[in-house]
Parts: structure tokens; C-alpha cells; sequence
């Protein structure tokens, strides 16, 4: 007798105790692949569109004097500081800040310029695309006129004459939203005052 | 043998306390954050008109339901049942009480609550008496009277909306909140900031300048973002209480706007003074700077969790841009995206939990979420348009991000679960980088 009324407690506990979390809601989520193998895969694909890319912009550079700085350019920062004919732009790959060969090429040009001549400061404009996130652009940017100042600096150009600025994706040269007019977009243009 | 008795009484009713207790105040509420959310069927008949002067104005009680349709239509998560399809018509007189309600009528249309109400005109004062009921349950889930000036019916209208949503979700919504964004006209940009509801545009800065990265403090307050105003990306904080507006970074190279702390007094920037782009962290009124990250690659989009314990940023260091979660210390950094090569703009989720992003995917940015933890990516659109910026309302239940196609973009809205899109604003003027703000009071 004792021993029953025991378990009948037991049981009806049990019982309280199921109800209590059968009665939760039962929690559904969508979940779509996350394999690292596929980031690797898509590393392995940016790999080969930047080399696609820079095939192509190097059979086009070279010989390509009407470049890009001739045209209309953003507000510089300094008033003084203009485009020179004979600084060029160099160009980037997407999302990428790393000087290009054909762009090294340009760069001791330039620099053996601003060698030459009587140059008070330079600013170096950071420019992307208009594909990706504008904060990161603008980052990205920066980053890009950076490494612009360094690889100068290596190649003699006094490191006090440079100024840095971003302008992310704000200030296309191309207003264009094709693979040439982005290839353009991507680029270090140079302000130069005397 | 009394002393075992005594024991399983006892252990029964430890058990079946809090059971009894739930049963009185835990209510039910419609999980609308699930995937597998439908949406809210809701049966809203026109408010019946109980003025009995001559003066009364007869569509008095259709405005104020028509309205009430219209809020509840914005919040995503309801199916407003179209009323030609009522079977049972708003009877003349008392607005219904439960004992005269037809449930089964309202059931076999598929609503599953209704809300019935009437409205009495007191010369300039308007009295609304609204109710709702739960149709699957027969039963009355509030009973509520609202007094208005009778210019201010549209307030009375979001009142009741709100307080529907309250009963169905515990969650008031985000019916007082403004979206900002950046406008873009040519080269010249400015912040503009919108109602909720499509209502009262804004111009706010007039610097006619490049405007980024607009972000409102937890107040409301104030509103910092970086603006090249003087020709360089500098970061500025503007105080909508006197109108003011203050630099409060121009260092060296870049200056960008990061995210507000949950206690309004730090700002969280991106500097690239120190060579690198680094996150730092910016005591307002001191101006006081610590750095947070240091690493040699872009560490930037620095956005605080809701419990400020921890900050959201997006770094390439993996060599393409991810998301990242580390300490607001800088300590113990994660990552917590891993598919596909650019992943951007986090923002976290008011209540915690999830952050939101964008996503290239097929050569389209698409917005996603994912746990904190990097847990369960889900991608929340689809359509052919470039979808960036993604940003939570206050109640968590919806996020605005842009919608770009054709160098034309617009402002939309979207459940966070990425079902009922619906624009914002749409103009010949290129609207980006939507930020939305906290609940006005």
C-alpha cells in the first residue's frame, strides 16, 4: 500500500515531467553547406581570374599612352597638387592592393620623374571599383595608395613629400559597370606640386 | 509509510508548481522568427460608428481601420484577409462582444484573429474602443479605448497596431523608427533620414560632399558618420538636440565611422594612421583612443554586440574579406564566415544572436545571416539586383538593406527571415548604405 502510493507519486511526477518538455517548441533551422572545401575552391577561382585579369591589362598597357590621367579627375586635397602627364596611374587587380608588374614598370617611370624634377609633395589617390562594399572600398583604397607610397619610397621618392588618401568607390573614371570599365576604376592616380 | 507519503505529496507538488504557474503568466506567442514563419492571418472589420449627434462623420471608423491595415501590413508578418471575403458583415451598434461573434465564420475564411472595434465622436475628441480575439481559441485577447485629437487619427491607428503586435508577439515593433541613408547626386552625397512608414524625408548633413557609413547612437541623438566635407574622409558626429555637428577624428590617411557602444559614450573607428587599417576604439567626450586590432591586412565595419561584450568587424586577413568576432578587447578573435570570397557589412541583431551580411554568391552580393558562433548561413535574398548593407530594425523582425541593379538602387525592407520585401524609397537619386535607428519615444 505504502510502496503504490509511492509510485503513484513517481508516475504522476513522470508524467508532469514529460508534458513539461513535450511542451517545448521545437526549435527548426535552415542550414545551408558551410565546407571549407568550397572556400578552397573559390580561393583556387580568384587565383585564376587574377591572372586572367592581368594578362589581359598587360596586352593593352604598354603601348597605351593616352592612359588614364588625362581625364577629369576628383578634387585633390591640396589645391595646389595636379595631375602631371607624365605621372601615370597604375592599376589593380579586384580586391587587391598588390603592385602589379606592369605597374612596377610605371612606377620607376614615375619615379625617375619626380627624381628629375622639382617636386614639393605628391598625394596619391587610393581608387577601387564599384563592386563590393563601400567601406571596404574605402579601406581598400587606402591600402592601395599606401603600398603605391611605399613601393616610391624604395625607389628613392623622400617619404615626408607623400600623402595618402582614399577615395574608395566614390570617384569612378569610368562610370561604366563593365569589366574594362572596372579594370580602369581600380587604379593610383598622382597629384603632383612643383 | 505517512513519512514516503509525505515525501512523493511533496515531490508532486514541487513538480507541478511551476506548471500551474506557467499556465497563468507565460502566454503563447507566434514564433514569427522561425523559418518556417506563415504569415499572420488577420480578419480587421471596418470600426463600427456609435455617434449619435448629427454630426457625425461616417468614414471616421474606416480611416482609423483602413490605417490600422496599412501599419500592420508594414511590419511583414501579417496576411491582412480581404474583407470582401467576410461572411458575417460588421453589425450596426456595440462593436461585437465575444458571445455574439461567429469564431467558426471567421475560421472558415482562414483568419486566425480579428479585430473588431467602434469609434464615437466627441465634437473635436475621438474615442475608439478596439478589440481583438483570438478566432482558433474563441477567445478575447484585448479590449482596449483610445482617446485622440481628431487631426491625430494616424497616431490613434499605430497605437492599436502596436498593441496588436504586442499581444501577438510580445514585441511592440518598429513603428517608431527612422531609417538614415546616404543619397547620392553626381559626385555629391548627403544623409537623408525617412519615417518608418515611407513618410517625412530628411535631409540631414548638406555637406554636398563624399558621405559614408552613417550610424545613430543608441539614443537616437546623435548620428556619426565620415564625410570629406574638408577633402579628406574625416568622422563626425552630429547632434540632432542643438544641431551642431563635431569632427571627432581627422588623423593621418583614412577616417572611417565604425559603430556606436550600447551605452552611447565610445565610437568605434577604422584608422589608417598607424600605416595599417586598424579598429580603435574613441571615448567621445575625452576623445581618447585605443587600438584594438593589429594585424597586417584591412581590418574594418566594426559593429559593438548588443551586450557591448563583443565587436563584429570584417578583415582580409584570411587573404579575402571575412567576418570576424572577437572581445571588445581585441582578444579572441574568430572567424565566422567561411563561404565564398567577399563577405561584408556585418550587423548584429538587436537581441543578440545572429549578424547579418553581405555575401558575393554567383556574382551577386546577396544579404545572409549567421549565428555569432558562424553557425547556420542562411541566405535571405535572391533576386538578380546586388543586395548590400543590411541593417536590423529594433525589434529584430526585419532588416533594410539596398537593392542595386543597373547603377539604379532603392532602400527595401524585408522580414529577417528574407520573406516580404517591400520598398522603402525609390528615386532618381542613387540611395545606399540604409542604417536603421532606435525606437523614438
Amino acid at each position: 500500500m505504502k510502496k503504490n502510493l509511492t509510485f503513484i507519486g513517481i508516475f504522476v511526477v513522470l508524467i508532469f515531467g514529460l508534458t513539461i518538455f513535450s511542451g517545448c517548441a521545437e526549435k527548426k533551422s535552415v542550414v545551408t553547406s558551410n565546407s571549407a572545401q568550397e572556400q578552397d575552391a573559390a580561393s583556387a577561382q580568384t587565383a585564376a581570374k587574377t591572372t586572367e585579369t592581368s594578362n589581359l591589362s598587360n596586352a593593352t598597357n604598354p603601348n597605351d599612352v593616352t592612359s588614364t590621367n588625362n581625364r577629369a579627375q576628383s578634387a585633390s586635397v591640396e589645391t595646389t597638387a595636379t595631375p602631371e602627364d607624365s605621372v601615370r596611374d597604375i592599376n589593380f587587380d579586384f580586391d587587391s592592393s598588390i603592385i602589379r608588374p606592369d605597374a612596377r614598370e610605371i612606377l620607376k617611370v614615375n619615379a625617375d620623374f619626380l627624381l628629375k624634377n622639382r617636386i614639393s609633395s605628391i598625394v596619391i589617390e587610393g581608387h577601387c571599383d564599384e563592386r563590393g562594399t563601400a567601406e571596404y572600398n574605402m579601406a581598400l583604397g587606402q591600402r592601395r595608395a599606401q603600398e603605391t607610397k611605399k613601393y616610391l619610397v624604395n625607389l628613392g621618392i623622400k617619404e615626408s613629400t607623400i600623402r595618402t588618401i582614399s577615395y574608395g568607390e566614390e570617384r569612378p573614371l569610368d562610370p561604366g559597370n563593365t569589366e574594362e570599365a572596372w579594370a580602369k576604376n581600380r587604379r593610383a592616380h598622382f597629384l603632383i606640386a612643383r | 509509510m505517512k513519512k514516503n507519503y509525505l515525501i512523493s505529496t511533496f515531490i508532486f507538488l514541487f513538480c507541478t508548481l511551476p506548471i500551474f504557474t506557467n499556465s497563468v503568466t507565460a502566454k503563447v506567442y507566434v514564433d514569427i522568427d522561425s523559418p518556417t514563419f506563415q504569415q499572420i492571418p488577420i480578419a480587421i472589420c471596418d470600426f463600427g460608428n456609435q455617434t449619435t449627434s448629427t454630426t457625425k462623420a461616417a468614414d471616421f471608423g474606416m480611416t482609423v481601420s483602413d490605417d490600422v491595415k496599412k501599419d500592420l501590413s508594414m511590419t511583414g508578418i501579417f496576411n491582412i484577409l480581404n474583407k470582401k471575403s467576410f461572411l458575417e458583415n460588421n453589425p450596426p451598434g456595440n462593436a461585437a462582444t465575444r458571445e455574439n461573434i461567429r469564431f467558426s465564420d471567421w475560421a472558415a475564411i482562414g483568419a486566425d484573429y480579428l479585430l473588431r472595434g467602434n469609434i464615437t465622436q466627441n465634437n473635436k475628441e475621438i474615442i475608439v474602443e478596439s478589440r481583438l480575439f483570438d478566432v482558433t481559441r474563441g477567445e478575447i485577447l484585448f479590449n482596449k479605448k483610445y482617446r485622440s485629437d481628431i487631426n491625430k487619427l494616424k497616431a490613434l491607428s499605430r497605437a492599436i497596431a502596436s498593441d496588436i503586435l504586442l499581444a501577438l508577439t510580445n514585441d511592440e515593433g518598429d513603428f517608431s523608427t527612422k531609417i538614415a541613408f546616404v543619397s547620392k547626386k553626381g559626385s555629391k552625397s548627403d544623409i537623408y533620414a525617412i519615417n518608418y512608414d515611407g513618410s517625412e524625408l530628411k535631409n540631414i548633413t548638406n555637406h554636398q560632399s563624399i558621405i559614408i557609413a552613417p550610424r545613430w547612437s543608441p539614443d537616437g541623438n546623435f548620428l556619426a558618420f565620415t564625410s570629406f566635407k574638408s577633402g579628406r574622409p574625416e568622422v563626425y558626429i552630429r547632434n540632432f538636440k542643438n544641431g551642431t555637428e563635431k569632427k571627432v577624428a581627422s588623423f593621418e590617411g583614412l577616417n572611417l565611422c565604425g559603430s556606436f557602444s550600447p551605452d552611447g559614450k565610445k565610437l568605434l573607428l577604422t584608422l589608417s594612421k598607424e600605416g595599417n587599417e586598424e579598429l580603435y576604439i574613441l571615448e567621445i567626450e575625452t576623445l581618447k583612443l585605443k587600438r584594438l586590432t593589429n594585424n597586417y591586412s584591412i581590418d574594418v565595419s566594426p559593429a559593438w554586440s548588443p551586450d557591448g561584450k563583443r565587436i563584429a568587424f570584417v578583415s582580409n586577413r584570411s587573404g579575402s574579406p571575412q567576418i570576424y568576432i572577437m572581445d571588445a578587447d581585441g582578444n579572441n578573435v574568430k572567424r565566422i564566415t567561411y563561404d565564398g570570397k567577399y563577405n561584408t557589412s556585418p550587423s548584429w541583431s538587436p537581441h543578440g544572436g545572429r549578424i547579418a551580411y553581405e555575401g558575393l554568391i554567383n556574382d551577386k552580393y546577396q544579404i545572409f545571416s549567421v549565428d555569432e558562433n558562424g553557425n547556420n548561413p542562411l541566405q535571405l535574398t535572391f533576386d538578380i539586383a546586388n543586395n548590400e548593407s543590411p541593417s536590423w530594425s529594433p525589434s529584430g523582425r526585419q532588416i533594410v538593406y539596398v537593392s542595386q541593379k543597373n547603377s539604379k538602387s532603392k532602400i527595401c525592407i524585408m522580414n529577417s527571415n528574407g520573406l516580404s520585401p517591400r520598398v522603402l524609397i525609390e528615386n532618381s537619386y542613387k540611395s545606399v548604405m540604409p542604417t536603421w535607428s532606435p525606437r523614438f519615444k
